[in-house]
């Protein structure tokens, strides 16, 4: 089954650039996990700041184009993994692995298209 | 076959069989459906030529290639779904294969972290215990529907979400295995609140002993599973003790253990030696060991053994520290060494987060009345008696503020 891993965290640590120590730390992190997955990532990237984000809204039928991201709160979409696994206990093995600032989370959604 | 015989030889093949197919079909709905489509034949075919001599492997057979029957159904009118293939090809059981027992299976996939805790224990009693929709709707206090949208969305989340149908390796157990054994106390704690039998969990105090024997049988290297079957033996044991004849509750330090059911608590011994001999500091064999403190009591002329729960609750705090605990220790403090003492734990309690908490107020109740604070216990017993949702609890609580002086 295919899985997106999606990685909430408070982006406030990493700073707008995303270029801190701790960010360039969070990102060493990620190469390395990367790596590790080998096959089974079958797709994945960290995601720039959500003031960067555009968000089109629909209400009625009707679209309007916003600044920022679809929610405001203190924990955004920061980046993502599509990974290839047998079953959700594999599912849950791997996004334990995913580097987490201590305060943050990683939902696991399987695909539609079993793919 | 009377219809009441029937339903037992359903009830007693359903959680082998249903689990046998699911882990053969990875479809939850599909195995209970056919397990249904089997019953509803079997009621039509046993009743023309008698039951079989193997019920439930006719039960199985059939049931199994109703399965197939609908899997076939699907592919038809789905015509691409090769994967469906595979499942049809498969031979079909014949009257001599055994039913495999995959019920660990099954339990591990109702009790799945990925699935709501409030619906783990329903789907439990559901698909492994073969309880029906409406008994665990009673259990529950909930309505019939809500109880059965809770359990469509479980399935729904354990087919959606690829939950796999396996008993997690050694290594996942410290978190599964809790899940597993919270399920079970949860839809235990449902069973033995009717402290007279008699009311809708009368029937399945019998089903969580036989899943308890399930897990501790296939479980025998770990200490909590057989303490979860000594502890529901032990309380069971105790079940004809718990109401005098008028229906009222009777404390378990007013129990008479000559109307203890001494097969159980003996059964209860056998899982506890076990699970002491794994592991005796563990929460739930702690737990065990107390409520087998209690089971030695052999009669009422022998003092309660106050000072061995004492003992064991002061151990059980080091491992689990909640208020349940602190609340039960607190109890036995107060008859250990004095009502003042006990008192004074139960106020170091915040009370706050226990509004709601029926034996936080019983307790406090007693402990105050003895205390001859009359006029605070009455109001404890007020809030408890808000609370009771047991008559025989009721009827204890109403004797005790009676006992209340002016």
């Amino acid at each position: 089954m295919q899985y997106m891993l999606l990685i909430y965290e408070d982006e406030r640590i990493y700073g707008p650039d995303r270029d801190n120590p701790a960010a360039r730390e969070r990102r060493a992190q990620h190469i390395a996990y990367s790596r590790e997955l080998g096959a089974t990532r079958l797709a994945g990237s960290g995601l720039k700041d959500s003031s960067a984000a555009t968000t089109i809204r629909a209400a009625a039928g009707k679209q309007t184009i916003h600044d920022g991201p679809f929610a405001e709160s203190r924990e955004q979409l920061a980046g993502y993994y599509l990974i290839d696994v047998p079953d959700l206990d594999a599912a849950l093995a791997v996004a334990r692995k995913v580097p987490l600032s201590q305060d943050g989370a990683v939902e696991i959604r399987p695909l539609l298209a079993p793919g | 076959m009377t219809s009441a015989a029937l339903e037992r030889v359903f009830r007693e093949a359903s959680g082998r069989i249903v689990a046998a197919l699911a882990s053969r079909f990875r479809d939850l709905d599909l195995a209970e459906d056919s397990f249904a489509d089997a019953c509803a034949r079997a009621l039509e075919a046993w009743s023309r030529e008698g039951p079989p001599r193997d019920a439930a492997a006719w039960l199985y057979q059939t049931a199994y290639r109703c399965a197939v029957d609908s899997l076939r159904r699907r592919r038809t009118e789905h015509r691409f779904a090769p994967e469906l293939q595979r499942e049809i090809e498969h031979p079909m059981p014949d009257e001599w294969t055994p039913i495999p027992d995959e019920r660990l299976r099954l339990i591990f996939v109702c009790c799945h972290p990925a699935v709501a805790p409030d619906a783990r224990a329903a789907l439990t009693l559901r698909l492994v215990c073969g309880l029906s929709t409406r008994e665990i709707a009673r259990a529950f206090l909930l309505s019939e529907p809500t109880l059965a949208q809770r359990l469509i969305r479980a399935k729904r989340k354990i087919a959606e979400a690829g939950v796999p149908f396996e008993v997690p390796g050694p290594q996942a157990w410290p978190e599964r295995l809790d899940a597993v054994l919270s399920t079970i106390e949860i839809a235990y704690g449902r069973a033995h609140e009717d402290a007279a039998g008699s009311g809708p969990h009368s029937n399945y105090a019998a089903e969580m002993l036989d899943i308890t024997r399930v897990l501790a049988e296939l479980l025998p290297h770990e200490a909590e599973p057989s303490a979860m079957a000594a502890i529901v033996r032990f309380a069971e044991a105790r079940r004809p003790a718990r109401v005098d004849a008028q229906g009222m509750m009777i404390p378990l330090a007013d129990q008479d253990p000559a109307s203890w059911t001494e097969s159980l608590v003996a059964a209860a011994r056998d899982y506890l030696d076990r699970a002491v001999s794994l592991h005796p500091l563990l929460p739930r064999v702690l737990q065990a060991r107390i409520h087998a403190a209690w089971c030695a009591r052999r009669s009422l002329a022998e003092s309660p053994p106050w000072s061995q729960i004492l003992a064991l609750y002061d151990e059980l705090l080091k491992v689990r520290d909640d208020a349940i605990v602190r609340l039960n220790r607190a109890v036995a403090l107060a008859e250990v060494e004095s009502v003042a003492a006990g008192l004074a734990e139960i106020e170091a309690l915040a009370a706050q987060p226990f509004d709601d908490f029926l034996p936080y107020h019983a307790v406090r109740a007693d402990l105050l009345r003895r205390a001859g604070r009359s006029d605070e216990a009455r109001i404890a017993y007020d809030a408890a008696l808000a609370l009771v949702a047991t008559s025989a609890e009721r009827l204890w609580l109403e004797r005790q503020r009676a006992l209340l002086t002016e």
